[in-house]
């Protein structure tokens, strides 16, 4: 009996080396540049996925800003540069990898890509002390919560590891400088203005958020609420609820609902967040709904609701370029892990053929390096980007 | 008294507990040894330094397991405790900006723990028809639900003052304080479990509660018991997780039970009650705590390792299915 048990013991230990043989291929880049098998199987894995339109554009960019990269801010090969994202498949965050990665990798450099098994903060702190283990020379992360992972990137710090995040911020003191994708006050803006223009000027509007605690949602939204209320011109546009969907399609669907069910004369939804507004879009278009749908979404997934007639939900909407933004990260990361920047207010670098970027005061204190504006999506240009990304 | 009639039950599981010893547990530790090995082999950056060093987010919730192994024991189960770590973290953290001495937070954390767990207990041995999964789910979404409605709508808090809980966070040489913590912790949970009185009427209870009664066990104020324990080590849990976060926010502790309930039935203990202890529990968490850490520290996608353990656990709940049809047919085989 004893025998039988431990046979199956270990028959399930080699079940599990095998598949993490298989696993550590395939679902990230690069693992360990000693091991030359890993990095061509791995060089192989990646060819073999960039065979979209999207990708191609990416890397084709990536290569040539590369060389750019390798002349200005000299040469990443050997080093290893980590991203951290929110979580494991949201499209939105695979962009991100996909221009952080081709950057990387153009440059020489190994590319580690960790998506934490939820979209928390104490995933991400596992994910954190892993790269510590694994003496990574620099960490890009999009972060869950702003102050939660302070105690795990100082200790990267302390380690010699460089730290900047992108896209969701954490606080001044656990990072050397934050990629932002826009201005907050420029989206806020942006987003207020929009609601402005497709209310008509008057009328109840709603907010679809994604988790309660997510950096940058909140920062959007508190934005768009203080520029309401400075400016006579929004004195009409009454802001009902702000709910919220946890970047989960079903919850995020149901909160469409409820919102379509608790206030009738709703004239406008504004979902920040890409989960969030797809949702929204296939609730109000399925159901033929007059309630008009604005925010942040990405033109793959929302190509077919975007139109100015009746039968689209969405008239437009916003959002940067992901890959860019994965980019910039990658090309900040070097650039920190080269020592042309140290992170501080007024460093400046070029970031291959984005141009050249500069380092600056943000709010919270600390510093960080602002991509551009956001960009608008509508009818006359959603088919030449819905294939992009 | 019902101490002294409830040793008369011994013989019951003394049986079940040897024969575990010779197989699982001895099983358990085989596989320990070959997942270091493996471990070592797959990824270059298993070193006992950096496995220290990731361990203690891990640790904190081995606190819950040994109280989750007697709820199981019971034939109980508590999936109210990721909430509950959540709830007393946020109101430890509260507390800690409110300008409260150390001490007091970490005692108004382990107290909000207790208070969990006692409600917990108290509704289970009023009403003891309810199913103690269903009344937990509702304590899950209420404790969670309180959490969510203190932290306001941003959704999170974060100490101001971080030396208070740093200072628990800190390390001894290379080993993080909170393992030594947790190991007190198994050496009390176990023996109380192995050797005392008290543990004996938990196994009885799980076997058959209506015998356990009949015995003199006062089965409910054991339930009471138990349940309030559980509380007690999710506020350990909450705070040992504050001192790696600086704060809660409205996912801190989530999934946390399952994570717990996986380890305590990975290691031998039936969810049917009566069996199962918790030397087997303790083994196979270090097993699922260093198998995470090494396929992580390789970039293994995350969804996959959960893959692994969730394999890993229908075999573990399997074999002893497997094993005693095995022997019926061995039987039958004989006897014909």
């Amino acid at each position: 009996m004893k025998k039988k048990v431990i046979s199956i013991m270990l028959s399930a230990v080699m079940a599990a080396a095998l598949l993490a043989g298989c696993g550590s291929s395939s679902s990230t880049t690069t693992t360990d540049t000693s091991s030359s098998e890993t990095e061509t199987a791995a060089e192989e894995t990646a060819s073999e996925e960039t065979t979209e339109a999207a990708a191609e554009a990416a890397s084709e960019a990536g290569e040539e800003a590369a060389s750019d990269a390798v002349a200005a801010s000299g040469d990443a090969t050997g080093k290893t540069f980590a991203i951290v994202v929110k979580s494991a498949g949201n499209p939105y965050n695979e962009k991100e990898i996909e221009g952080f990665q081709a950057v990387i990798e153009a440059a020489g450099g190994t590319c580690v890509v960790k998506e934490p098994e939820a979209a928390t903060a104490d995933a991400q702190v596992s994910a954190i002390q892993s790269l510590i283990s694994q003496g990574v020379d620099s960490i890009s992360i999009a972060a869950n919560d702003e102050n939660a992972l302070q105690s795990a990137l100082q200790e990267a710090m302390d380690a010699g590891i460089q730290v900047s995040c992108f896209d969701s911020k954490v606080n001044a003191s656990s990072r050397a400088t934050f990629v932002n994708q826009a201005g907050t006050q420029e989206i806020g803006q942006t987003l207020m203005d929009a609601v402005y223009d497709i209310t008509g000027g008057s009328g109840q509007w709603a907010i679809l958020s994604a988790t309660s605690q997510a950096t940058n949602q909140n920062a959007w939204i508190d934005a768009m609420k203080s520029i309401a209320a400075s400016d006579e011109k929004y004195a009409d546009l009454e802001l009902v609820e702000v709910a919220y969907g946890d970047d989960e399609p079903q919850k995020s669907t149901d909160q469409t609902q409820a919102l379509l069910s608790n206030y009738p004369d709703l004239k406008v939804i504004c979902a920040p967040t890409t989960v969030g507004i797809a949702a929204a879009a296939k609730v109000l278009q399925d159901q033929g709904s007059s309630v008009k749908l604005t925010g942040l979404g990405l033109p793959s997934e929302m190509a077919e609701y975007i139109g100015d007639d009746d039968a689209h939900s969405c008239p437009y909407m916003y959002l940067w370029n992901p890959i860019d933004l994965g980019q910039l990260a990658a090309y900040t990361s070097i650039a920190l892990v080269n020592g042309d920047i140290t992170g501080t207010a007024g460093d400046s670098f070029t970031a291959g053929d984005m141009g050249d970027y500069t380092v600056v005061e943000a709010d919270d204190g600390g510093t960080e390096i602002i991509l551009g504006a956001p960009f608008r999506f509508d009818s006359s240009n959603i088919d030449e980007w819905k294939d992009i990304y | 008294m019902a101490g002294k009639s409830g040793r008369t039950i011994q013989a019951v599981p003394q049986n079940s507990v040897k024969k575990m010893l010779l197989s699982w547990e001895g099983a358990l530790v085989l596989l320990f040894i070959a997942l270091n090995i493996f471990n070592t082999i797959i990824s270059p950056s298993y070193t006992l330094t950096n496995v220290l060093r990731e361990m203690p987010k891990y640790l904190a919730e081995i606190f819950m397991l040994f109280p989750m192994a007697y709820i199981l024991v019971l034939g109980d189960i508590d999936i109210s405790v990721g909430s509950i770590v959540c709830l007393s973290a946020t109101v430890a953290c509260m507390a800690s900006n409110a300008g409260l001495p150390m001490v007091l937070v970490f005692a108004v954390g382990l107290l909000v723990g207790v208070a969990c767990g006692l409600v917990n207990g108290i509704i289970l041995t009023r009403f003891t028809e309810l199913p103690s999964m269903i009344v937990t789910l509702a304590t899950q979404i209420i404790f969670r639900g309180i959490a969510e409605i203190s932290l306001g709508s941003g959704g999170s808090v974060s100490l101001k003052n971080i030396d208070g809980f740093n200072a628990i966070g800190g390390k001894l040489g290379k080993v993080p304080y909170v393992f030594f913590f947790v190991m007190i912790a198994a050496v009390i949970f176990t023996v109380i479990l192995a050797k005392c009185s008290f543990g004996r009427k938990l196994y009885a209870i799980g076997s058959n509660s209506t015998a356990a009664y009949y015995a003199g066990v006062n089965v409910q104020k054991c339930r009471l018991i138990v349940f309030t324990l559980m509380g007690l080590m999710a506020g350990f849990c909450a705070m040992f997780l504050t001192s790696a976060l600086f704060g809660a926010n409205t996912t801190t502790g989530q999934g946390f039970e399952m994570d717990v309930i996986a380890m305590a039935v990975f290691g031998g203990i039936a969810t049917t009650g009566g069996k199962g202890n918790l030397i087997g529990g303790i083994i196979s968490a270090f097993i699922i705590v260093l198998l995470r850490i090494a396929l992580g520290q390789i970039n293994l996608n995350s969804q996959l390792i959960l893959v692994i353990i969730g394999a890993l656990l229908i075999i573990a709940v399997l074999i002893p299915g497997v094993s005693s049809n095995l022997r019926a047919r061995r039987k039958m085989k004989t006897t014909a």
